[in-house]
């Protein structure tokens, strides 16, 4: 028996396969592995947040064009699809409309520079889960993404663990070690947002505007972070969990599992 | 001084003045003829005189002559000149003094020079003079005032497609999807100051249009390169060889791009309240709103030790929701942002009006400049947007917004009803 040798073309279809198949039980275990699609015709811009989420252990594809993007659509699932609504050969709402056609079930995330109430609505309506207005802070971006995948995939689990913390997302309750401690709203929110970007620098602005969205214009309120922060590793600390805040020299905070 | 009242006044002046110098020489001229007459009379009489001394060689009795009055003195010497002039004499037979008329001569009777004065009375002439005169200068009086009459109705109604092109152009609104309502007339002047402004109105809308699309253009295609600083500063943050220098360069940076994006975003929603694309509405309720509000600001406030005294009633208004959110942010930033450590904010909500006042280092401020765009004081961190983009929707909305300084407190005040006040 002849075995012909495969071609260029097969090994890296099988070679994706296997990718495809590794990432799929990788992310059973863990959700923070996933598969992304980046459609941005942007260069600077697609490679920041490739670079961003694959520093994370996600993977990711990109797409510069309409054309690229449906191609990648049509062979791949994907858990999130970012998707810039201009892009150089049509309109990127034209793709959502096809893969919804198709009953896709891949997240999509709307990332635009029109803060258009209009476009969002279109957008929400034909089946995206989320918009987000350019320009964006990546951690920010890369929360978004989660709770989109986490909300497509653990349905009816609510539950986020991280070593002894456990956040309880409908209920907005924290455990440490099992016993509840309470947190204020913000805080809430900003654990979320650090947990969701562990690993990662978060700038203090990125964080403010987390917090008070576009109101976060006071040129005060990135002292507020520094006070929740403090607030918040002091309660946690006080329950019983290892403070995992790094400051970054006056530039932000980084969550470390260590 | 309106135009109609400038040329009344002056017509007035001229008409008034002209029937006042002609009535005057017209007097003269009669009075003069009149004298003239009279002083031939006298002559006359004279005559009769000389000839009543030539014939009888006496002075004739001083009744001699009707309705006149003749007087001789004795003098030394005749100097035989004539002299007519104007007097008073007193009238024995309708017993009173009377303006009257005398010729005084010198004529000379058996060698003995005698002074000879024929007076004759100016009443009746006079008395006819005046009916003359009346008699012209009343109906004159009567057309001038006619005229004038006439020409106020004939102005007023002439003028009134000026006016309405006034009351036309003061309604018209760049704004306004409505356009300039033009005015129809006959009149050539008008109507063609008409066409000017029609014209005008839809170069201005035109203008503004390619103004306010220049301005949404150039904000959305920021929008994108900020993207790229946005997420190429996210990417240094990461690296891990940050020192202090870099991070405090870092942090910098960030400051900048996010003021740059803030000053993008209040252009392109000031666009927006233009265009009116924020026309959702909904029945808000602003007491729950300010409370809600003021959760959110309230480590903001805490922190500076500003004391915040809130009165609010319930309160309610349909309206857009988005728009009433900024609106209330924007108060609550300007009066945190602008107050001092320690400092008074006092929110009042009654069922019409809204209003914010808060203490400040900045004394009362120009309520013509502070809604305009980036109007701010010098120490201010913001754009300077927030003020106008609060007027914005007020004029939207057509809620009242007043500014006021008493007290050492700025007061900013809505009022959510005006337009049924109007």
């Amino acid at each position: 028996m002849v075995v012909q040798p495969l071609s260029k073309k097969e090994v890296f279809i099988i070679l994706e396969k296997m990718r495809l198949l590794q990432t799929v039980f990788k992310f059973i275990g863990d959700i923070s592995n996933m598969k992304v699609l980046i459609v941005e015709d942007e260069d600077g811009l697609r490679k920041s947040i490739d670079q961003y989420l694959t520093a994370e252990g996600n993977v990711c594809d990109c797409a510069s064009t309409y054309e690229a993007a449906s191609q990648k659509l049509a062979i791949y699932d994907y858990d999130c699809i970012l998707l810039d609504l201009t892009l150089p050969d049509g309109e990127g709402l034209e793709l959502l409309r096809n893969l919804k056609k198709r009953n896709k079930a891949d997240g999509v995330l709307i990332i635009s520079a029109r803060n258009s109430i209009d476009q969002k609505i279109e957008g929400l309506s034909l089946g995206a889960d989320d918009y987000l207005i350019k320009p964006f802070y990546l951690s920010e971006l890369n929360a978004r993404i989660m709770a989109i995948v986490r909300r497509r995939n653990f349905n009816g689990n609510d539950l986020i663990h991280f070593n002894e913390i456990e956040i309880n997302l409908i209920a907005k309750e924290i455990k440490v070690k099992n016993l509840p401690v309470y947190f204020t709203r913000k805080e809430f929110d900003l654990i979320l947002y650090f947990i969701a970007n562990k690993n990662k620098v978060i700038s203090r602005a990125a964080a403010a505007e987390h917090i008070w969205g576009d109101d976060a214009d006071m040129a005060d309120s990135f002292d507020f972070i520094y006070t929740h922060i403090k607030n918040i590793r002091k309660k946690l600390t006080d329950a019983g969990s290892k403070d995992y805040f790094n400051s970054v020299y006056g530039v932000g905070y980084k969550f470390i599992d260590a | 001084m309106k135009l109609f009242s400038r040329y009344n006044r002056l017509l007035l002046i001229i008409s008034f003045s002209g029937l006042l110098i002609i009535g005057f020489l017209f007097y003269r001229t009669l009075s003069y003829y009149l004298n003239r007459q009279i002083d031939d009379d006298l002559l006359e009489e004279l005559m009769e005189v000389k000839e009543f001394m030539h014939d009888k060689n006496t002075l004739p009795a001083p009744n001699f002559f009707e309705d006149l009055i003749v007087t001789y003195h004795k003098v030394e010497k005749a100097s035989g000149i004539k002299t007519f002039s104007d007097t008073i004499y007193y009238n024995p037979q309708k017993r009173h003094q009377e303006s009257a008329r005398y010729l005084k001569t010198d004529l000379t009777l058996n060698g003995q020079p005698y002074r000879v004065l024929v007076i004759a009375s100016k009443a009746e002439r006079e008395e006819q003079i005046q009916s003359i005169c009346l008699i012209i200068i009343i109906p004159v009086t009567f057309l001038l005032i006619a005229i004038l009459l006439v020409n106020r109705i004939m102005i007023t109604r002439l003028w009134l497609p000026f006016r309405q092109l006034v009351k036309n152009i003061k309604t018209f609104n760049v704004n306004d999807e409505v356009p300039f309502e033009p005015v129809v007339t006959e009149v050539q002047e008008f109507s063609e100051l008409n066409e000017a402004v029609v014209t005008m109105s839809l170069k201005v809308k035109s203008d503004y249009r390619e103004i306010k699309l220049f301005t949404e253009n150039a904000s959305h295609e920021m929008m994108t390169p900020l993207a790229v600083i946005n997420s190429k500063l996210d990417t240094m943050l990461q690296s891990n060889i940050l020192g202090p220098e870099e991070s405090e360069t870092l942090a910098d940076l960030y400051k900048a791009t996010s003021r740059i994006t803030k000053l993008n975003q209040s252009l392109l929603l000031l666009v927006k309240i233009d265009n009116n694309l924020l026309q959702e509405q909904e029945e808000i309720n602003i007491k729950e709103l300010i409370e809600d509000k003021l959760l959110f600001f309230y480590e903001l406030i805490s922190k500076r030790n500003i004391i915040i005294n809130t009165n609010l009633s319930s309160s309610s208004v349909f309206t857009s929701r988005h728009l009433v959110e900024i609106l209330v942010n924007n108060l609550f930033s300007n009066a945190i942002r602008h107050n001092y450590d320690g400092g008074l904010i006092n929110v009042v909500l009654s069922s019409n009006d809204l209003s914010f006042s808060n203490t400040s280092h900045n004394l009362e401020l120009d309520q013509q400049k502070i809604f305009e765009r980036f109007y701010k004081d010098t120490t201010s961190e913001g754009a300077g947007l927030g003020l106008s983009i609060l007027k914005q929707i007020c004029n939207r909305r057509h809620f009242s917004l007043k500014y006021n300084y008493k007290d050492d407190l700025h007061i900013f005040q809505i009022s959510f009803n005006s337009e049924h006040n109007n």
